[in-house]
């Protein structure tokens, strides 16, 4: 059986157009060469429309930053408002679930589980 | 070896003047050096050329005091490495291109042009490849090179032009169906595909000039990030170079257990594509049955190396941990005969379905002489059938005590390409079964590793077989703990390659198909 | 209360009346429809790939696609900047015709039937043709490659599938010497016409997969090729138009299917409607089987199906049927 299954909150529709698209799930390092593009997605996305930076790479350009660097965007919030970020190099598909699961909190007001306990 | 001997008696009696040197296998990773000149370079490309040598890889390391060119050759009959190596003058680097002779050179010209500023007499096209046209210097030169005003419009990225019957697409980077953020731009006419030229770039990370300033030990979870569906192969050839250029032996037991993790990281990264590649033909149920799959050995590399995707689990002269009998051993064999009897449903599911076949037979072959000019390896060449595995002409780990078979295709078809990636996985199992059969007691990690290696002076190549062929890393070291220059020849970039070839009057769904059949990963080919 | 509907409906008229009711029974269906289809879409998806689909929306996931349908209502409506705008906005729209004109002939009952025409199945044929007219518009319109790749496909796909299409019905009309479809189920009273015209029906049904463009013909939308096809520049309830008339086309194709070859709404004990529906619905998911389990033709190959083999065997058909009918 599927072990995730982001399906079950019926997140698996598959639309490979960003004007069907809701969320943009910025997955990977994002380059200079790459970062105008990106744009132009988030500008095709009708609103309303949120943004999960996946990964440190996109956080903050992640372990691909160090002195003399040439090619790199240091974290997507730089070129597009950023609704939730999901650390980790790469996450794990909890954490992007959990990524999920708190940006429907953002929006909602409410969370449909509870969230992971606290023990600090 | 006696193709070494053979090259060396010939090139000496045809080249009297060049030199040509016999290097110890064992210590730098290829056989022959030969330095050429500007003037004789064309006549000892094609000298070697004449001979069926493939071309490895085509770099640049910059000495400050001059720029070197580097070519690496190899055969796919014997192992017989020929590194030749051009100087070039730092000031006004100009090199004959041999693009003419080996198609591959091209590309691998164009970017030693755009990351140290070398001039290639007589290429097609130097335009950018990686690189934006923001950049204002060269790279991975030493030394700050601005680059010339007029070169910098002259290297903006490929800008089509419209022509009269034809249209262009771009396919990609975000394009559903390019694994990643990979860029193909098509000139089509209707839906036939008059050329295709790959643009790359959009995930370079800057692996290279990011090695130059960290040690050999920092730069240990990279690799794993290049290929991050068969991380474990590139931690291996990092690993292993290193070990190799400052002499840290490796224990019997650490070499086995490289050896079944690597292979299970190999299926694991086999099913990914075994997902992708009919959802690339529009069938997108197989995806998550490769998945499923997948998880469980996701898991079982979990338990062992500690993260989930980019594993960084070797270390020099060893291993980060042990495996052990209850998680580790138990897992695997489960999942060996697990996956013996999924491979057989994947048959009935996939490989017998009448427009699956339709689609992928007789689409993008590619001729067995033409392999050698683009220097691909891995699952792509054995589909044409050359028998050519580093795991068996260079046995490496314990490759070597273990019989294992080499599928081959005939055709060098999509199809072709499927039948030997699913063979393979089923020869990987066999691996991993004799070698847990075979794994031996002991330690799994060498004492006595300094913290801070400080490799001897010179330089050193080796290669590995990952999921997707020949995976090779050149390093210079100047007796400090960080490389001097690392370079990564990957075997994704050469197989994409193809494409443009092979993409040539194909429908636009049959290149779709063909580039899926690839089994190209994008952060490995930009680097 | 009761007597003046009885006198509004004697002074418009029993046909009008009937027409108006009709159409807006009609509206309920096909949106009732789209969105339960679109749920059911998923969950088979789910059950064949080993998930189990939405669930945590409603139970079993129910009010997913209700939730999805009002969030597409909020999206924006984006209009890029370079598109052919007549022809962008009119495409959605155009597309709605075929789907509620349709609805109309469609026997679901004995007696639940907007308007039997008796023409039924040329009024089908005729309309059913302009999905194809707003799908080269939206392609045209949308002034992107993409989009027009697939609009043109889209084109050579329905008419190479159209002819056939109509050539598997035509043996069913001249068994039931008629063109009104409530006459085709009423003269399967006996025996299903399936039976008697297994080839007929087999090719009515490929072709009906071509025409909706559902795997393995889904060449107009191919994800892997062309983005997302003729409806790449659609957001939001544009695009959500498209794709109810696809969920729609995929009922009419499979209503017409049960009306000509399995009987129509005629079964025992329970009443017509509820046989109708569900023997449409098997047929429904038959065509979403086809979709998770095939991958997808060639261009070429689709066209040479159509034109080799289908056409030949329908012609074929017909001409047994006629000679047979004859003697």
């Amino acid at each position: 059986m599927a072990r995730f299954d982001i399906a079950r909150f019926g997140a698996e529709i598959f639309r490979a157009s960003p004007r069907q698209a809701d969320l943009m799930i910025v997955s990977g390092t994002v380059t200079k060469k790459m970062a105008p593009i990106l744009v132009t997605l988030y500008e095709q996305m009708p609103s309303p429309k949120w943004v999960i930076a996946m990964g440190n790479c996109a956080i903050s350009g992640g372990p691909f930053v160090f002195k003399g660097q040439y090619n790199l965007v240091e974290g997507v919030d730089l070129l597009v408002p950023v609704d939730v970020y999901v650390p980790g190099c790469p996450p794990r598909p909890e954490g992007l679930l959990e990524g999920l699961m708190k940006l429907e909190e953002k929006i909602t007001g409410t969370r449909r589980f509870p969230g992971p306990e606290s023990k600090w | 070896m006696i193709l070494a001997a053979k090259t060396i008696e010939e090139f000496r009696s045809e080249f009297k003047s060049v030199d040509i040197s016999e290097v110890p296998y064992d210590k730098q990773g290829y056989h022959l050096a030969i330095e050429a000149q500007t003037g004789n370079l064309l006549n000892i490309v094609e000298f070697l050329d004449r001979r069926e040598f493939y071309i490895v890889d085509l770099f640049c390391v910059d000495y400050q005091d001059y720029l070197e060119l580097v070519y690496f050759f190899n055969t796919h009959r014997e192992l017989c490495r020929v590194k030749v190596t051009l100087k070039l003058d730092p000031e006004k680097p100009v090199a004959p291109t041999i693009s003419h002779i080996y198609t591959i050179a091209r590309w691998y010209e164009r970017e030693a042009h755009e990351f140290f500023g070398i001039y290639f007499e007589g290429h097609p096209g130097l335009t950018y490849l990686f690189l934006h046209s923001g950049i204002d210097h060269y790279p991975l030169r030493r030394k700050h090179v601005p680059v010339p005003d007029n070169d910098r419009q002259l290297l903006d990225s490929f800008k089509p032009q419209e022509e009269e019957d034809c249209f262009f697409v771009n396919l990609g980077p975000q394009h559903p169906s390019t694994h990643g953020v990979l860029r193909v731009v098509l000139k089509m006419d209707g839906e036939y595909i008059v050329s295709a030229e790959p643009v790359l770039g959009y995930l370079h990370r800057m692996h290279e000039k990011m090695a130059e300033s960290k040690s050999y030990l920092q730069f240990l979870p990279n690799p794993a990030r290049m290929d991050y569906p068969g991380a474990l192969l590139f931690n291996l050839a990092h690993v292993e170079t290193v070990e190799k250029l400052c002499g840290i032996a490796v224990p019997e037991r650490a070499k086995y257990i490289r050896t079944i993790t690597c292979e299970l990281n190999r299926i694991a990264s086999h099913l990914l594509w075994l997902g992708a590649f009919p959802a690339d033909l529009g069938g997108l149920t197989p995806f998550m049955y490769a998945f499923d799959d997948r998880e469980n050995i996701l898991d079982i590399l979990e338990g062992v190396t500690g993260s989930r995707l980019t594993y960084c689990y070797f270390r020099f002269g060893g291993l980060y941990n042990d495996i052990d009998e209850e998680s580790f051993v138990s897992a695997t064999k489960r999942f060996i005969e697990r996956m013996r009897e999924r491979l057989v449903m994947y048959d009935k599911l996939i490989t017998g379905n009448v427009i699956f076949i339709n689609r992928i037979k007789n689409v993008g072959i590619m001729e067995q002489a033409k392999v050698r000019k683009y220097g691909s390896s891995g699952p792509f060449i054995r589909s044409t059938g050359i028998p050519f595995d580093m795991r068996k002409v260079d046995p490496y780990e314990a490759y070597g005590s273990i019989d294992f078979e080499i599928p081959t295709g005939h055709t060098g078809d999509n199809m072709d390409r499927y039948l030997v990636r699913m063979k393979e996985m089923e020869i990987s199992l066999n691996i991993i079964e004799e070698a847990m059969k075979k794994l031996p007691s002991g330690p799994f990690q060498t004492e006595k590793v300094p913290k801070k290696l400080k490799p001897p002076k010179g330089d050193i190549y080796h290669a590995i077989e990952s999921t997707r062929g020949e995976t090779g890393v050149y390093i210079v070291s100047d007796e400090s703990d960080t490389p001097y220059r690392m370079r990564w020849r990957v075997p994704s970039y050469s197989n994409l390659m193809t494409f443009p070839y092979l993409a040539q009057g194909l429908l636009i769904a049959d290149a779709i198909a063909t580039l899926g059949s690839y089994d190209i990963v994008v952060p490995e080919i930009d680097r | 209360m009761c007597d003046t509907i009885i006198n509004i409906v004697n002074i418009v008229g029993k046909e009008v009346v009937r027409t108006v009711v009709g159409l807006i029974g009609v509206f309920i269906v096909v949106i009732g429809n789209a969105i339960m289809l679109t749920w059911a879409e998923r969950k088979v998806a789910g059950h064949m790939q080993r998930r189990i689909g939405p669930k945590e929306v409603g139970p079993f996931g129910l009010i997913q696609s209700f939730a999805d349908s009002v969030k597409l209502l909020g999206k924006e409506l984006l209009t890029p900047a370079n598109v052919e705008r007549p022809l962008y906005f009119l495409a959605p729209t155009l597309i709605f015709v075929p789907v509620l004109v349709t609805f109309v002939v469609i026997p679901f009952d004995g007696f639940l039937q907007v308007k039997d025409i008796n023409v039924g199945i040329l009024v089908i044929l005729a309309f059913s043709s302009l999905t194809v007219l707003s799908i080269l518009i939206a392609g045209w319109g949308s002034n992107n490659k993409y989009s027009l790749i697939g609009a043109v496909r889209s084109v050579a796909q329905n008419i190479a599938y159209e002819i056939p299409l109509l050539l598997s019905l035509l043996p069913i009309i001249f068994m039931a010497n008629s063109f009104s479809l409530r006459d085709v189920v009423e003269a399967q009273k006996g025996l299903w016409f399936v039976f008697y015209q297994p080839v007929a029906f087999l090719i009515f049904f490929v072709a009906s997969v071509a025409e909706t463009n559902r795997t393995p013909f889904d060449l107009p939308e191919a994800e892997s090729e062309l983005v997302a096809g003729f409806h790449t520049e659609y957001s939001g309830m544009r695009f959500s138009l498209f794709f109810l008339a696809e969920y729609t086309n995929m009922f009419i194709v499979s209503a017409i299917a049960v009306t000509f070859f399995l009987g129509g709404y005629q079964g025992p004990i329970l009443p017509g409607v509820v046989w109708f529906f569900m023997k449409t619905y098997v047929l429904v998911f038959v065509l979403l089987w086809f979709r998770w389990t095939f991958p997808r033709v060639r261009f070429d190959q689709l066209l040479n199906f159509s034109w080799k083999i289908l056409i030949p065997v329908s012609f074929l058909n017909l001409l047994v049927t006629g000679g047979i009918l004859k003697l």
